[in-house]
């Protein structure tokens, strides 16, 4: 080995424990201009894999995009019906809770998001989503979809994000059971068949919970949590009494693995 | 000149393969295991170019892959920047050791070097994760998580070499930085 290699290999020990003493917030804005550098080839191609997905759907007969246009208009309809409903009731309920003297829950603003890549780690469930801190997105903000909850944001780049996914094992959720006073910390498990779609574990229940399958799981909200209370997160798959509490094991509401549009709520200023 | 358009070559290599392993799914024959690229691209460069050159690599691609992966959750850094680029320093220094065997024809080496190279990454960051989270575990499936990774690297390997070396056909002998051993000969 020359010399030169010797003082290489050196230098860059030297730079490598150099890094490793950078606190969590250097490293965030280290990885989030990375990030800046990434998101176009990961834009483009998450295009053009939907584009290759959806050649088959493309396929389809005019008559089928007929019936298809008629079935999504009415939807549409019903759905902008029930909005108009659903505005009046939390209008109602937010009076109420005035009433009340209840700290009036802010409406919910929802920032639209894209997948646009799946994080190919082995040990860490991730995605990335197509908005950044120009979109208004920060970090540890909830991220769902119209079924659930899908996870928080994690490193913010200008127009891209990284988002935790509730199946990793270090999302931790504050979550209470339907219909019943269980509330326990839910996480996802480290390593998994499926992490996409995989198991999630409810702890800290107490011993008497005797859930039952099929029972619902809803983000708890803790003051100066992440996650605002009443979002879906699964269903009970079933339950068993540890020595010290109870466990369930809960399937996720949302199938992470085919999620392709999510949801960030960001703060409403 | 040679050296140059090497160098390029692998800054793109595995710029590329960061991106390009994203949309890459899961492997279900092997227990949902990755498919990574950039171990094997790095490895095979490690086996081709000079030390001090397989240096400023390890240090490139140690530095993308720990921005790749880093994991901030609550205010704590999973595992820390300069992790990836020692392990690759290590690795790329046993892989450059293999260099004159690879020059000699022997490019199997690279198979086996990809896969233990790869495998061992994952090891290391399991290891590593396992130190920072509470409860260890070990199982079939995360051996098949270790070791699938392998595999696929082991399975993919000999079209990286069959690819490099057809693609330094088309340079001309005096910067042929692509072909490794081929203009040894």
């Amino acid at each position: 080995m020359n010399r030169i290699v010797i003082v290489l290999v050196a230098v860059i020990l030297v730079v490598a424990v150099f890094l490793s003493t950078l606190g969590s917030d250097t490293a965030r804005r280290l990885q989030s201009g990375f990030f800046n550098w990434i998101s176009p080839f990961l834009k483009t191609g998450s295009g053009l894999q939907s584009q290759i997905g959806s050649v088959g759907e493309k396929m389809k007969t005019f008559d089928e995009l007929m019936a298809e246009n008629a079935r999504l208009t009415t939807e549409n309809k019903e759905l902008r019906a029930m909005n108009l409903i659903l505005r009046d009731l939390e209008a109602e309920n937010n009076k109420l809770k005035d009433a009340l003297a209840y700290q009036r829950n802010s409406v919910f603003k929802l920032v639209p998001a894209r997948v646009i890549g799946r994080d190919a780690s082995t040990w860490w469930n991730t995605i990335r989503i197509n908005r950044g801190f120009e979109d208004g997105i920060e970090e540890n903000q909830p991220v769902l979809t119209d079924v659930g909850l899908v996870g928080k944001t994690m490193t913010v780049g200008k127009n891209m994000s990284t988002v935790l996914l509730i199946t990793d094992e270090s999302c931790k959720v504050a979550a209470r059971v339907e219909g019943s006073r269980e509330s326990g910390i839910l996480n996802g498990l480290r390593v998994q068949e499926n992490t996409g779609s995989g198991e999630l574990q409810l702890n800290f229940l107490t011993k008497m919970a005797n859930l039952q399958p099929g029972q619902k799981i809803y983000t708890a909200g803790v003051s100066n949590g992440v996650f605002p209370p009443g979002i879906l997160i699964g269903t009970v798959k079933s339950f068993k009494v540890r020595s010290l509490d109870g466990q369930a094991i809960v399937e996720p509401a949302v199938d992470i693995s085919s999620v392709e549009d999510v949801f960030v709520k960001v703060d409403d200023k | 000149m040679r050296l140059a358009v090497g160098s390029v070559l692998f800054v793109l290599a595995v710029f590329f393969a960061l991106i390009l392993q994203e949309f890459i799914p899961p492997v279900k024959a092997l227990h949902g295991a990755r498919v990574l690229l950039v171990p094997m691209i790095f490895c095979y460069a490690a086996m081709v170019m000079p030390a001090w050159l397989m240096l400023l690599a390890a240090l490139f691609t140690g530095f993308l892959t720990d921005l790749n992966y880093l994991h901030v959750v609550d205010g704590q850094v999973e595992i820390g920047l300069g992790f990836s680029i020692v392990f690759f320093v290590l690795f790329g220094l046993l892989a450059n050791g293999f260099q004159p065997a690879f020059r000699r024809g022997h490019w199997w080496l690279h198979i086996l070097l990809s896969a233990l190279g790869t495998s061992v990454f994952l090891l290391l960051q399991f290891g590593m994760i396992t130190l920072r989270r509470e409860g260890f575990f070990f199982n079939e499936l995360v051996a098949w998580r270790i070791l699938g990774p392998g595999l696929m690297a082991a399975v993919l390997s000999p079209l990286l070499h069959l690819l490099v070396v057809q693609a330094g056909q088309f340079l001309p002998d005096d910067i042929n930085a692509l072909g490794g051993y081929r203009d040894e000969r």
